[in-house]
């Protein structure tokens, strides 16, 4: 903006802060909570000097939390691990379920792709309690209820979807000539789509994964309807948390931290993948 | 001359059989995910026609409509499309004024502009609970940051969450918070992805930069807009996790969306029929949406590349 | 022995039937070009050959072996594409090296097979490149070097010269029957340029809406076509085409140019009555003073030196407009009123209503494959 003018320059500067101020202040503020103690976080007028402790964080770590009417057990490292474990499994199954079905999808217009395709775009977006009540019955029934596997099983509804619509994209995008170029050198099928398919579609992969492990780790509906208390992620933990924990804001605002520190970090880490997966799967979708 | 090595007929069997199967064994998982969304989808119509209280095994019998018809004449049925589409309408409303005026912002490409929209990434990627759970924490009329300003401006007993006038206020606040940056993302892409002549000749004509703004950014961004407004407006219908990890749907019945009467309804009232109907009236809703924005999307999509 | 063989080739898609019984065959060695205009068939022609296309109907054979079921990777043949189809993340050498390294063969033989072909076609210097930082015509000879270099049995080369520019493709022109005599391996070649096609076809098959129009050597097919349409499709400038009904007097057959009598070929007899399409290449037309036997009067509209001719454009005193070429530097009138002659004794007769070329009794013999 060569020519802006010097009154135009300082309303796009104070409009940046105070929007920078909207979005970035609630994390801050948390962080910082998570470093206080009860006693200072309940300060009237709240104040930012304060020193910093980490006995929050170590009660979370030990699942020791000693507070003056006794010793209360916590169980968040569990609830840490379960998100773990469900995402990265769900991300797993589905990259190795969904990459294979994305290039059939895009390579081949069989009878019937189509119609999985219609069927999982007008899924896509139907209530996910709607899929999800229904499948908590039939879970007490064979036994799936309250596992891993069962939950896992779910996630990939949310996961394999997503998957699917952006990989296609990315292979499709490959042309075909490419691919059998690598044939007629005399290589078999497999061999192209390792060699020649992966590695062309890899960036989409990666966006896809990460944009699939995200959503798994901040579900919340999957675990709270079908996993009991230890199989639940952080966003089911932190929340029976606050209820268990009653009055310790110290302790809650540390497990918050730890609840969201992994997807940030990754969204910084990799944030150029998650927008072109993000955007692609919205106009691709 | 050899020109090929010798194939055996079994070998090309083999290829034969696998050229054909392969698609099908490859998208045997997306299969199984449609029929894992396809079986509970009719077992939910099913249930809906049921009378089906978990609590009450014995009654359980098909009465077709009847749930159906007495979901319309209840009008806590209608205080819950009331909630919903006002907290839609507000939440998605606001994102897309301040959406787009940040996608204006920083439209260009300069390090702090990029900068910025790393940061916007971050609200988009906590989990929404668990945003709710900090706004919970940062409205608490103990220590909470924002009610401690909200005295600071002379406001007494401002009660947040908790308050049947401001409670739907919050969550859409909390959900501004968390989806502004996906339509800011999609615009933005949208915005920088323009061709460049139209803007170049209305400088050079020294068009007014509203009317450039109106006529020619509008317009040529409609496809991007309509595509996250059809997002947001599908996902904030549904919402679940924000309200339910503030309020439960409280207070009273204040907050009672969809999904959140549908699954208390399961899990309290243990009315298996009537979660069930709620929720495919909901998906019946988004249904209509979607068909109508694709629709638009497609032809809008067709008018700005006749324009370009 | 035939090394290709297509026999009653079919193809749809959809609705569209691309290829509509399609035979032909190819003898070791041979350097078979497939001419066309585009949407003719010819690329799917060369994907059936290559497997990636499978044919509705009919048969391909590949060295005396029925291809059907038969894979891509085992076919033992090399293709360019016209887009060249590069592997964008390999290098130069990796992407040549693909078709050896699919045999497993050893590190050393590879290299060797990679720098033959990168010798020959002078990319040696950029083989540690990745195709992003090639020029086209570095692309263009990394796609053909990977097409050599399993020394295929076939070689199935579709538009190699298409996408690059219009020195390297003359320069190409004259290298290529070089190389594809030295890989000795059997060629098809597809192409939209006819000059391209004469210049490296031992035979041409012209192709047309899914079907082989033609199929002769590039002088057959330039002196004697089988229809106006392919006429008009082999030459530039293109072919003059007059209407005329060949009439009869004493001294035998011949047509009306302008009110003046011009014999035609005796044995076209049968066409008198017929209403036909007199072809004549421009180069069969010279100009002559006034008053010289045969000389129409015609007025000259402009002139274009096109390197080693130049044509003039000419109307005659009907309106009818006429291409006239001469070898560049030999004089001939620039403007105004000036005289033609035609050599209508080497006039091609088509048929008007059927486009075929009326071919002269007892010539038959001259033409081989006529119209399908």
């Amino acid at each position: 903006m060569d020519h802006a003018s010097r009154l135009e320059r300082i309303l796009r500067g104070i409009a940046i802060a105070a929007m920078v101020l909207f979005f970035m202040f609630p994390i801050f503020w948390i962080l910082l909570m998570s470093f206080q103690t009860n006693e200072t976080i309940l300060r009237n007028p709240p104040s930012m000097a304060f020193a910093p402790t980490l006995s929050n964080y170590a009660a979370l770590l030990t699942g020791r939390l000693d507070t003056a009417a006794g010793t209360l057990d916590i169980d968040f490292m569990q609830n840490l691990k379960n998100s773990v474990i469900l995402s990265v499994f769900s991300v797993a199954v589905a990259l190795l379920l969904g990459v294979p079905a994305a290039y059939a999808f895009a390579r081949h217009k069989f009878r019937g792709s189509e119609d999985i395709a219609f069927t999982l775009l007008s899924f896509r977006f139907a209530p996910p309690l709607l899929v999800v009540l229904p499948l908590a019955l039939y879970f007490q029934d064979i036994g799936l209820a309250d596992t891993y596997i069962g939950l896992i099983w779910v996630y990939q509804l949310i996961c394999l979807p997503l998957i699917l619509w952006i990989v296609r994209g990315y292979f499709e995008d490959i042309s075909p000539d490419v691919e059998y170029a690598y044939r007629i050198a005399g290589h078999s099928w497999f061999a192209t789509f390792r060699r020649i398919a992966l590695p062309l579609a890899g960036p989409g992969i990666a966006a896809a994964g990460l944009l699939a492990f995200i959503f798994a780790w901040n579900n919340f509906v999957f675990a709270l309807v079908l996993g009991s208390a230890d199989k639940q992620p952080v966003t089911v933990g932190a929340l029976a948390f606050v209820t268990a924990s009653g009055i310790q804001y110290g302790q809650i605002a540390a497990a918050v931290v730890l609840s969201i520190a992994p997807t940030l970090a990754l969204a910084i880490y990799a944030q150029r993948y998650l927008v072109e997966g993000l955007s692609l799967g919205a106009v691709k979708g | 001359m050899a020109v090929t090595a010798d194939i055996d007929g079994a070998a090309r069997r083999r290829f034969r059989i696998g050229t054909r199967a392969l698609p099908y064994l490859l998208s045997l998982p997306a299969l199984l995910v449609c029929i894992g969304i396809l079986i509970p989808f009719f077992t939910a119509v099913y249930y809906s026609l049921q009378r089906y209280r978990l609590s009450q095994p014995w009654a359980r019998e098909m009465n077709w409509g009847e749930t159906y018809w007495q979901l319309l004449t209840d009008p806590s049925f209608w205080n819950t499309l009331q909630v919903s589409l006002a907290y839609t309408f507000f939440a998605v409303g606001l994102q897309l004024v301040l959406g787009l005026g940040i996608a204006l912002l920083l439209q260009e490409r300069t390090r702090l502009n990029n900068v910025v929209s790393i940061m916007l990434l971050l609200p988009l990627m906590t989990a929404p609970a668990l945003a709710a759970l900090m706004w919970k924490l940062m409205t608490n009329p103990n220590f909470g940051i924002l009610s401690y300003f909200v005295t600071l401006l002379g406001v007494e007993d401002f009660r947040w969450a908790s308050s049947p006038e401001t409670a739907l206020m919050t969550v859409v606040l909390v959900d501004v918070w968390v989806y502004t940056p996906f339509i800011m993302i999609l615009l933005l892409a949208g915005l920088r992805s323009l061709p460049r002549q139209p803007f170049e000749a209305a400088a050079l004509d020294g068009v007014p930069r509203s009317f450039v703004f109106l006529r020619i950014t509008l317009p040529m961004l409609m496809p991007y807009i309509l595509t996250a407004v059809l997002f947001r407006l599908l996902e904030a219908i549904q919402q679940f996790d924000i309200i339910y990890a503030m309020t439960q749907g409280g207070p009273g019945n204040t907050l009672m969306v969809f999904q959140v009467e549908a699954y208390l309804n399961f899990f309290q009232s243990t009315n298996v029929a009537r979660s069930a109907a709620l929720l495919l009236i909901l998906w019946a809703i988004t249904f209509a949406i979607s068909n109508v924005f694709i629709k638009n999307w497609l032809r809008l999509r067709e008018r700005a590349r006749g324009e370009i | 022995m035939a090394v290709i063989e297509l026999s009653d080739i079919v193809k749809r898609f959809k609705d569209a039937t691309v290829l509509d019984g399609i035979s032909l065959s190819a003898d070791e060695g041979e350097t078979l070009v497939l001419f066309g205009p585009s949407g003719a068939g010819k690329t799917v022609l060369l994907r059936l050959i290559a497997g990636v296309v499978e044919p509705d109907a009919g048969n391909v054979r590949l060295g005396g072996r029925d291809m059907r079921d038969v894979p891509p990777e085992a076919r033992n043949v090399g293709m360019a594409f016209q887009n060249f189809a590069l592997f964008p993340h390999m290098t130069a050498y990796d992407n040549i090296a693909s078709p050896l390294a699919a045999r497993r063969s050893a590190a050393e033989r590879v290299r060797e097979g990679v720098e033959r072909v990168a010798r020959l076609l002078k990319i040696d210097h950029v083989l540690h490149h990745s195709p992003r930082a090639l020029s086209n015509g570095q692309k263009q000879r990394t796609a053909l070097a990977r097409a050599l270099a399993g020394s295929p049995a076939v070689l199935l080369l579709d538009d190699p010269l298409r996408n690059v520019d219009a020195k390297l493709r003359f320069e190409m022109r004259l290298e290529l029957p070089r190389l594809l005599a030295a890989e000795r391996a059997t060629t098809l070649y597809v192409t939209q340029d006819y000059r391209e096609a004469m210049a490296l076809g031992d035979r041409i098959a012209v192709m047309l809406r899914g079907r082989i129009a033609q199929l002769g050597t590039p002088e057959e097919i330039y002196l004697a076509p089988a229809s106006l349409e392919i006429a008009r499709l082999f030459g530039d400038p293109t072919i003059n085409v007059l209407d005329v009904t060949p009439e009869r007097d004493a001294e035998g057959p011949f047509v009306r140019l302008s009110r003046l009598r011009a014999p035609i070929d005796p044995g076209l007899d049968r066409a008198v009555g017929r209403p036909c399409a007199l072809g004549l290449r421009p180069e069969a037309i010279r100009f002559v003073e006034a008053g010289q036997r045969g000389a129409i009067p015609v007025t000259i509209e402009a002139e274009t030196p096109l390197n080693e001719k130049t044509v003039t454009l000419a109307t005659t005193a009907r309106g009818r407009e006429i291409l006239v070429s001469r070898p560049s530097g030999t004089s001939a009138p620039t403007e105004g009123l000036a005289h033609i002659a035609v050599d209508s004794a080497h006039a091609l007769l088509f048929d008007r209503e059927t486009g075929l070329r009326i071919l002269p009794e007892g010539k038959r013999a001259d033409v081989r494959g006529a119209a399908a």
